[in-house]
């Protein structure tokens, strides 16, 4: 009789200790940095906060598969003071079951963000060894920045480019309106030699250039 | 009416910023620190300074004083002093070409990043995902955010010069901005100019200025500063010392290209261009020791973030392997536990052989860069570390363009002035032809400068930096103050400086032009002769993306007749061309002569 209660009593810490234990098969080691993370706001790590990961890892393993899973299933062992630990999950039917690896990580991949923030940490901070957090999306505006700044520039240049070409037109017709006026009195007193090549103001007066160097047989 | 007269400076203050704006250019930036870091620190500024004094002032005087005089662009003024050497002018258009070519990529660079500074994380600060979204992407891992954003983002770049690819678009439009500014600045010639050099010459002062005040209060800045200043002595008994350092102030201070002798012959007869002479050498230097503080500074800090880094991981994997509590370990006890923890466990220290990583801060200091890779990997990778970075990286950018298109000025002023001296004919007014001028020199540099925005074109930029103008340059100097003291002749020159000046130019000035330069940019130019035949096949950095760093590989064979090409295009100018007018002459005489014998037979 004794002895029957005895086996009742601790049968479930022996097989806790036979299914849970480093490296084991369908178990995952978890790796906490509570200091790194909070600093000054740190919590120690206690029976409460391994009853906290137990409820959260609970949870998770029920909303990836639908059935319900108790505080009991979640079998934690091997703790460190780095806080470190590793974890196997036995299932609700049957504790002597554990479950299979991959569901695991699929239910910890689910609910990453919900097992997070129970305890105030990141991805970084609450590291489950083995699976890898899946990165947020980089955000992608709908057109490339660089190009709006790109083409803002590259507007005011033209504007400047267009503003100077004007401005020149104008001033060489502001020119041509002076000189124009300036022309019509002294045009007939002026001669030009064809150093400047064609210049269209003033008469070309032939007589004045210079003979040809051999004269024409 | 007479041909138009020639532009002016309008007041004395825009040549001497626009000489400034020329002079520190890019490589005070990231030339000058990398020198003094490799040899030995402040001592190096002894033989800098001295160089300055021997050969850069003096040659920087020399080529202002016949711009001033010839009122010509560089192959103008060289004809005016001897027919036979207007080759003179022609080498230094050439390589002035070169230059423009290649020079305004770093500026389209340069547009880049600033233009992705302006996002709420800088693209370089952190590496872009995978596919899968598991993890950085593996060229990225392996080398460094900023590495990747330059090597993959910017250029694009390929594995050897021998594979090409298309052209980057981004490069390509970062480019033609690049071109379309430079033809803004030049299209009124030196009006514009001169208006915009207030601003490039003046800016970069106000960002260096800023970022001393930045970098001295940036965590770790010290360590930088510290270890600059510690002068290794020994290191000026290393004669490389001395050459890095003639050559150094030589290629600062921009001689050569015509640049000079183009703004000088702008300038009004009279005007006292030995002070400005002098002032602008200075501001040159000063320039470059000014920049070498704050580049320490963002060195150390760089460094001592980068060494705190390794020190964290360390650390996190001790932490991890022993499974010790959080605060067993701190930054600074890390090295005292290592010794700690393998004495205690040794098996377990064993496993992490290769793991642990040597977490030192004099070899992150001692890292020297240069050049590119200065400017835009380990600068950006400073930036990023810094709060409120998009600020600073707006500035800095902002900065590299001032100095980039200031120096682009000079290039292609250099360029334009003798073309347009030497051809005055016209059937449409000259302005209006001008004009035209500069637009189609600046299309033909951008449409053959788009080669350098291809994959391999990081490559063809480095090929052109290292050999399109370096020995050109020595070449034509050396031969400019050769044909300036003898062949023209001293006693000449020093009238000609009386005539401008009012006084004749003292010893110093004749020493040095007459014996001290030449005997000196002699040496360097045997020196580089020395080293190209000893230095074997010319060899280049290729990026390799799988190991995620640059590796050292050897030009192929088209790329050393490349090189070839250029060496000997600019420097065959000068022998070239004397022959031609060698044989014009002849030929001219000979008609001469027979034109006399016609006309007294027919008389």
């Amino acid at each position: 009789m004794l002895e029957r209660i005895f086996i009742f009593l601790f049968l479930p810490s022996v097989l806790a200790a036979q299914l849970c234990k480093p490296d084991a098969p369908e178990g995952f080691k978890v790796r906490l940095s509570i200091k790194t993370a909070l600093q000054d706001e740190a919590y120690e790590w206690d029976g409460n906060e391994r009853f906290l990961f137990q409820a959260t890892l609970a949870f998770a393993m029920g909303r990836h598969t639908g059935q319900e899973f108790n505080v009991s299933n979640i079998l934690v062992c091997d703790e460190t003071p780095r806080v470190s630990f590793w974890f196997v999950v036995t299932s609700p039917d049957d504790p002597s079951q554990l479950i299979n690896r991959g569901k695991v990580e699929a239910a910890v991949r689910m609910s990453r963000n919900r097992i997070n923030s129970a305890f105030l940490l990141s991805d970084e901070t609450l590291e489950f060894v083995g699976i890898l957090p899946t990165l947020a999306a980089p955000v992608e505006p709908a057109s490339p920045p660089w190009l709006i700044v790109f083409g803002v520039v590259m507007g005011l240049v033209g504007a400047g480019i267009v503003f100077l070409l004007v401005s020149t037109v104008l001033q060489k017709r502001r020119k041509k309106n002076q000189e124009g006026d300036e022309g019509d009195d002294d045009e007939e007193a002026r001669v030009k030699t064809a150093e400047n090549g064609c210049r269209s103001d003033g008469i070309y007066n032939t007589s004045f250039s210079e003979d040809e160097p051999n004269t024409q047989m | 009416m007479a041909k138009d007269a020639r532009d002016n400076w309008e007041n004395p203050m825009q040549f001497v910023l626009a000489c400034v704006s020329y002079a520190v250019g890019l490589g005070n930036v990231w030339r000058f620190p990398y020198l003094c870091q490799m040899h030995g620190g402040g001592g190096f500024l002894i033989p800098y300074l001295l160089m300055l004094v021997l050969e850069g002032v003096p040659l920087f005087y020399l080529e202002l004083a016949i711009g001033q005089k010839m009122r010509l662009g560089s192959i103008g003024a060289w004809t005016a002093i001897s027919p036979y050497l207007g080759g003179l002018g022609l080498a230094s258009v050439v390589t002035s070409l070169y230059l423009c070519l290649y020079y305004n990529i770093i500026n389209a660079w340069s547009f880049w990043y600033l233009f992705h500074s302006f996002q709420s994380v800088l693209p370089w600060a952190a590496c872009p995902l995978n596919a899968n979204r598991t993890g950085p992407s593996e060229e990225c891992e392996r080398a460094t955010p900023t590495q990747y954003f330059f090597y993959r983002e910017t250029l694009n770049i390929s594995p050897s010069i021998e594979e090409n690819g298309g052209i980057h678009t981004g490069q390509a439009l970062c480019f033609l901005l690049a071109w379309v500014i430079t033809y803004l600045f030049i299209v009124r010639g030196v009006k514009s100019t001169g208006k915009v050099v207030y601003f490039t010459a003046t800016f970069p002062y106000v960002v260096l200025f800023i970022y001393l005040i930045r970098g001295f209060t940036l965590h770790g800045a010290i360590n930088g500063i510290k270890y600059m200043f510690t002068p290794k002595m020994e290191e000026l008994a290393n004669p490389t010392t001395w050459i890095n350092a003639a050559t150094q102030i030589f290629f600062s201070l921009g001689l050569g290209f015509g640049s000079l002798i183009a703004f000088a012959s702008y300038n009004q007869y009279h005007n006292n261009f030995e002070r400005q002479a002098i002032i602008v050498s200075l501001i040159n230097s000063g320039t470059s020791i000014f920049s070498s503080v704050v580049t320490f500074a963002i060195y150390g800090f760089k460094a001592t973030v980068n060494y705190e880094n390794c020190l964290e991981r360390t650390r996190i994997l001790l932490l991890n392997t022993f499974s010790l509590s959080e605060d067993s370990i701190t930054i600074d006890n890390v090295f005292e536990r290592i010794v700690e923890l393998n004495t205690t466990h040794p098996e377990q220290f064993a496993e992490l052989n290769g793991k642990l990583e040597d977490c030192n801060l004099e070899s992150e200091l001692s890292t020297a860069v240069e050049g590119t890779g200065l400017a835009f990997i380990v600068y950006s990778e400073a930036i990023k570390n810094m709060p409120l970075s998009q600020l600073w990286s707006v500035l800095y950018f902002i900065m590299l363009l001032m100095l980039g298109m200031g120096s682009m000025l000079g290039n292609i002023t250099a360029i334009i002035t003798p073309l347009r001296d030497f051809k005055v004919l016209s059937c449409i007014s000259t302005e209006v032809f001008n004009g035209k001028k500069k637009c189609i020199v600046c299309f033909i540099c951008l449409l053959l400068g788009l080669g350098f925005t291809t994959t391999s074109g990081n490559y063809w930029f480095t090929m052109f930096n290292d050999y399109g103008a370096t020995f050109s340059l020595l070449f034509i100097v050396l031969i400019e103050v050769i044909t300036v003291s003898y062949i023209y002749g001293i006693k000449r020159f020093e009238r000609d400086i009386e005539d401008m000046l009012g006084h004749r130019p003292n010893w110093y000035w004749k020493i040095m032009w007459a014996g001290v330069s030449p005997l000196l940019l002699i040496g360097l130019f045997l020196f580089y002769i020395i080293n190209y035949i000893q230095g074997g096949t010319p060899t280049y950095q290729a990026w390799n993306k799988d190991l995620g760093k640059s590796e050292q590989i050897e030009y192929p064979l088209f790329g050393q007749a490349f090189i070839g090409l250029l060496l000997a295009s600019s420097v065959s100018c000068v022998p070239l061309t004397a022959l031609y007018v060698f044989c014009q002459r002849r030929k001219h005489a000979q008609r001469h002569m027979q034109q006399h014998t016609v006309n007294t037979v027919a008389a």
